[in-house]
């Protein structure tokens, strides 16, 4: 496949990449060794975030650098990370109380609802609804609309309300998942079997198996995914 | 973007019998398709297996586990030279404390919060961000066994056939009876688990488990855990300091041969750093980008196999380093997301993989090297659909997830890999995936017992670093629960370590020369240093013009 | 059932749930069915009511985007958007009549909007709970009663936010009745306060603690020399106000008279036969006096 070259500028210089490059890509082709700004390469980490204008546009906007295409004349610089203050806390010490938030992120409450940092988020969240559900102590709303935040920042380096989203919505889900959805009452049952000691005489049993023994056992056990 | 235009001839194929193979599904594939005999395995294995090919083993030259077959590449970077220069000073130390925990994933967090929760001071450095790490990534889930029907001796016997039976035993018996109490510790810290509505946990099946045992959080389970661990490693800070973007170069020893420490490196400045440690814990992960017969990979950009190399250097024996873990289902098309992974839960929720003419050809459900031979067995029959750039794959189904669960499933239960398709222009709710084995897991590693010792004194492994555990060939969710299992215990043990631990005379870093000299008496000369550190992306024409005494990370030979 | 598109607001949500709860329960007996917006965000009062930002008034214009998304499903009947705080009320109004008056300063926002599926149009109507149950009529109401709250003396307190300023007030600015309409139709008898439209200190309360608790004892103290059982609000505020002040009015003043304070609405429900079990937090707990006269009905008395 012959690759056809666009310009594109990084760090405000010009440069040549093969069309069809990821920024991160485009930057390895570029001869930059990334030390940072670059995690998993699959969208999951939130390590490459980028800010970029595109020709003829005046709106800012944000990608992850491993999943961005670039295109011709794009601006485009990462931000490896957002300095963002995290309250520390001892989660088994706190209640699923909106108050939480006056205690650790007092600044939420100066949200504007401007909807900015929706606009920026790569992963196309609902940000702002997520901020707003934290305010009126809607934890599970928090949790579901930013279940799948990665972290990257730029939704907090962008805020005029100098909030850190991502930070809030991390409390609000442990929280959440903590205290507020309902538990399983047989892993309890299945915790007190193990520590009783009901598997012990199983596995030496198994353990003691020979190779052959072991082999039969396995290739004839029962394959069920019924859940009871 | 999205598919180019040829491809459609063999999407209407798969099309044509979706309707059909939904029929089958709706009956039970069991009832149509039989996993595989012993014997059946042991061929598609033998003849498609990159594994089982000529030259993907040799034997090491020098080390603890000289004369052994590993895999070749690991091989080739285990027998380079160190990157520390031979008139290196441990002087002065920089840091001092009773544990440093090498690696910032989800073994190296879970064993820096154990640690500090048993009184120990903690350093956790890491070579990215912490969280940076595969940890992050693992989108399909964890096995434990929170059914009734299912238990943790169904569990053991699960993994120890999948790992063809090299599992070591003792091992696979933690994990399994540990995993129940794994899931309501990370509950506890607040995990999000899928849950029905009366609080049981969702659960799929996975690839080799006989029950449905695989919890997951949508397909965010790694980031979720690894985010959750990570809050809470960062709400210790009294008690575990962080160093981000400083990676370990070589581990220190003390004059006893206990591991005392290790010298960090900065990537950005160039300088090093000496840690003074009671014990080390290594937690570094796998070696997904030393890209092993050229595959492509689904792991981070920083599992460069560093800690392997250096408690190899160090005298830690390796175990079942010969086998290397290939998905079946890597994206092979667009080129963009080369290598991704995409869940075994898209199977295991009725994805189907099918060739070209559209025909359901394997159980869907084999332990991954058996199912990653099969697809490369009906590529190499020709009933692969080629990529614009020469290679090949099959499709997976996925729009019969939506049939078979109702439309919404996919944007529900899939989120991330909905997206990930959509920003190249591929909804995957309607057309189905093209795939192909990618590299994906390290099975092997340095060998540990129950409670993480490795052969060196007082340098303790968990996670995918390490070896035994698996065998050689680990199932689907059971190293994220390695990780949480292993991760643990490294902690406890170390703290404990730590308070009986006396480091004793000079530090040092004779290990190294002396693995040195070994490969000099074995007239080995290679280009190039290990640990890798980073993985070499750069385009060759771009460093035409380089100046190599500028950058630590020249390629060998430039 | 006459679906109605209907905004709570923080407040209801968190602290005057019973506020929430009982408007709900009340509007439902009344045949109308309050659809609470899928999506809002707080209308910004919390932070400040500065009127010469514009970035202010993004916040409750996307709240009216909202309403045109949801009038544009077939999930409500009569599109007005009803607002019980009385806080989110004049916020809500004001930021609406500015839109309809500037059309530059609703372009502008709307372009600083364009993530959303619409621009605002400025047509939304925004009633208040109060003019509804007006529309309703205190006759319609009457005949609902179940209880009727014979001889209780209820005293009516408007505060600032539902009269002021003058062209978003839900009543004559001056001398209002709807509270006192509709309190008769209970079948209870309204006392006359004349510090009924004093404002109630608001804000202050946070950082002027004694400043508040003063004009809280004022009010107060004007609704007991009026004989008022008990004192009914419109505003998540101005009823944390009354309420909880009166521990420092008491403290400061040793004839202050413990009143209960509690939304109009949870009166209504109590006469309507809904019930009285809405929560809520008080200083000075209403249910004693609710209990009494529960009782006296039941009982025939
Ligand atoms: C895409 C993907 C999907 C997966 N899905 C699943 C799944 O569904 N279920 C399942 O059970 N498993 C899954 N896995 C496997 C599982 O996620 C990993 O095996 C596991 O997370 C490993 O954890 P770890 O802590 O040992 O290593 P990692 O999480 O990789 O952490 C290692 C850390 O060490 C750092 N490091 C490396 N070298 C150095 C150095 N020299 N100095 C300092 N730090 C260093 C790395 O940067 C990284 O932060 C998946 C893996 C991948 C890549
Ligand atoms: S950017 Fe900040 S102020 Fe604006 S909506 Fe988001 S959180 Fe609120
Ligand atoms: S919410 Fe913020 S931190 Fe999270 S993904 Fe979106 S922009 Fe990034
Ligand atoms: S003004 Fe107050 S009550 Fe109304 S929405 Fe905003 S915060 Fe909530
Ligand atoms: S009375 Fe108090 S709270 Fe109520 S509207 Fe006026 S100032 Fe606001
Ligand atoms: S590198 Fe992890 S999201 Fe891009």
């Amino acid at each position: 496949m012959t690759q056809d070259l666009i310009p594109i500028y990084i760090y405000s210089r010009k440069y040549y990449v093969p069309e069809g490059s990821t920024i991160i890509t485009a930057l390895e082709y570029l001869g930059f060794k990334l030390k940072k700004g670059v995690g998993c390469k699959e969208g999951f980490c939130g390590a490459c975030a980028s800010l970029y204008r595109l020709k003829g546009d005046y709106k800012l906007k944000g990608g992850l650098g491993c999943q961005t295409v670039v295109q011709p004349e794009m601006q485009i610089v990462q931000i490896p990370f957002v300095p963002a203050p995290k309250a520390v806390y001892k989660i088994e010490e706190l209640q699923p109380d909106p108050e939480i938030f006056v205690r650790y992120y007092p600044e939420l409450y100066r949200c504007l609802s401007c909807n900015t940092c929706t606009k920026i988020c790569p992963q196309e969240l609902q940000v702002m609804d997520f901020v707003q559900a934290a305010v009126r102590g809607d934890f599970e709303q928090v949790a579901n609309l930013s279940f799948d935040c990665i972290m990257c920042g730029l939704c907090s380096a962008r805020c005029p309300a100098e909030i850190t989203q991502f930070n809030v919505a991390m409390l609000a889900r442990r929280i959440y998942g903590k205290y507020l959805m309902k538990k399983s009452t047989f892993l309890e049952q299945r915790l007190k079997e193990i520590e009783s000691g009901k598997y012990e005489e199983g596995y030496r049993e198994l353990m003691s198996l020979s190779q052959e023994e072991l082999k039969n056992r396995y290739f004839q056990r029962e394959i069920d995914f019924q859940i009871t | 973007m999205g598919y180019p235009d040829y491809m459609y001839e063999s999407i209407k194929l798969v099309e044509a019998t979706r309707p059909r193979r939904a029929e089958m599904a709706k009956e039970g594939l069991q009832k149509f398709l039989k996993p595989l005999s012993a014997e059946e395995r042991e061929k598609v294995l033998r003849d498609n297996h990159p594994d089982y090919q000529p030259e993907a083993r040799k034997p090491i030259r020098v080390g603890p586990n000289k004369g052994e077959h590993l895999t070749s590449e690991v091989v080739d970077i285990l027998e380079r030279p160190s990157r520390l220069p031979r008139d290196f000073k441990l002087e002065p130390v920089d840091y001092e404390t009773d544990v440093l925990v090498i690696g910032g994933g989800g073994a190296g967090c879970q064993a820096a919060l154990w640690a500090a929760k048993n009184g120990a001071k903690v350093i956790l450095c890491t070579k990215l961000r912490l969280g940076d790490a595969n940890s992050m990534m693992s989108q399909g889930g964890m096995q434990a066994s929170v059914n009734p029907g299912d238990s943790p001796l169904i569990h053991y016997l699960d993994a120890i056939g999948g790992g063809h039976f090299d599992n070591k035993p003792e091992l696979l018996k933690i994990m399994t009876s540990e995993a129940p109490y794994i899931v309501k510790f990370l509950e506890e810290l607040g995990v999000i688990w899928d849950k029905l509505p009366d609080g049981h946990y969702q659960t799929q099946s996975g690839g080799g488990a006989s029950r449905r045992r695989m919890l997951s959080c949508r397909d965010y389970t790694g980031a979720e855990i690894m985010r959750v661990l990570r809050d809470e490693v960062r709400n210790h800070p009294e008690e575990i300091t962080i160093l981000e973007f400083l990676p370990a170069l070589e581990l220190i020893k003390d004059e006893e041969g206990k591991a005392a420490g290790a010298v960090l490196f900065d990537m950005e400045t160039g300088q090093y750093h000496v840690v003074k440690a009671k014990v080390v814990v290594l937690a570094t992960g796998g070696f997904g980008r030393i890209h092993i017969r050229g595959f492509p990979t689904t792991n981070h950009y920083g599992a460069t196999m560093d800690g392997l190399v250096m408690a190899y250097r160090a005298g830690a024996r390796l175990l079942h380093m010969d086998s290397v873990q290939f998905h079946p289902t890597g994206a092979i098309y667009p080129p963009q997301i080369h290598g991704f992974l995409i869940t075994e839960k898209i199977r295991a929720m009725g994805g189907q993989p099918v060739n070209a003419k559209g025909e359901l050809f394997v159980y869907p459900m084999e332990p991954r090297d058996v199912e990653a031979s099969e697809y490369i067995q009906e590529c190499k029959k020709g009933l692969g659909v080629r990529t614009p750039d020469g290679q090949y794959g099959i499709w997976l189904d996925s729009p019969l997830i939506e049939i078979l669960h109702g439309s919404g499933t996919i944007e529900r239960a899939f989120p991330a890999m909905f997206r990930q398709y959509k920003r190249f222009g591929i909804d995957i709710r309607v057309l189905p995936m093209l795939v192909y084995p990618t590299l994906h897991y390290q099975n092997g590693g340095v060998e540990i017992e129950e409670n993480c010792h490795t052969s060196v004194p007082n340098l303790l492994a968990a996670g995918e670093v390490s070896g035994g555990v698996h065998g050689r060939n680990r199932l689907m969710g059971n190293s994220v629960l390695d990780y949480n299992v292993f991760g643990r215990r490294a902690g406890i043990e170390a703290a404990k370590l730590a308070r009986e631990t006396e480091i004793k005379g000079r530090l040092n870093v004779d290990h190294v020369w002396e693995y040195e000299e070994e490969l000099k008496g074995e007239g080995i000369e290679t280009k190039g240093y290990s640990p890798l550190l980073l993985p070499e992306y750069r385009n060759l024409e771009s460093l035409k013009r380089h100046r190599t005494e500028f950058d630590p990370f020249a390629p060998a030979g430039l | 059932m006459t679906r109605m598109p209907y905004y709570p607001g923080c407040t209801l949500k968190t602290k005057a749930q019973n506020y929430d709860l009982s408007t709900r329960a009340v509007f439902r007996e009344l045949g109308i069915d309050l659809v609470e917006l899928p999506r809002w965000n707080c209308c910004g009062a919390v932070f400040s009511l500065v009127t010469d930002d514009l970035l202010r008034q993004v916040a409750p214009i996307t709240n009216l985007i909202r309403v045109q998304e949801l009038q544009g499903t077939d999930s409500v009947d009569d599109p007005r958007l009803v607002v019980p705080c009385a806080m989110c009320f004049n916020v809500l109004k004001r930021a609406n009549a500015r839109m309809k008056d500037n059309p530059e300063d609703l372009k502008k926002i709307n372009d600083f909007l364009y993530l959303e599926s619409q621009p605002y149009r400025g047509e939304v109507q925004i009633i208040h709970t109060l003019e509804l149950l007006k529309e309703i009529s205190a006759k319609r109401i009457k005949e609902q009663v179940k209880f009727p709250l014979l001889g209780l003396k209820v005293s009516p307190y408007y505060g600032c936010n539902l009269l002021r300023p003058k062209d978003v007030a839900i009543d004559n600015p001056e001398n209002p009745t709807l509270l006192e309409d509709f309190t008769q139709a209970l079948g209870a008898e309204v006392v006359f306060n004349n510090r009924r439209l004093r404002c109630c200190g608001s804000y202050q309360t946070v950082s002027e603690k004694g400043l508040v608790a003063d004009l809280v004892y004022d009010i107060i103290m004007g609704a007991a020399r009026a004989g008022a059982d008990l004192i009914i609000t419109a505003c998540p505020l101005c009823s944390f106000n009354l309420d909880w002040r009166q521990k420092e009015a008491m403290e400061a003043h040793s004839d202050h008279k413990l009143i209960p304070v509690i939304y109009y609405t949870e009166l209504m429900a109590l006469a309507l036969g809904i019930g009285n079990g809405f929560g809520g937090e008080h200083f000075v707990d209403p249910q004693p006096l609710l209990q009494k006269f529960l009782e006296k009905e039941k009982g025939g008395i």
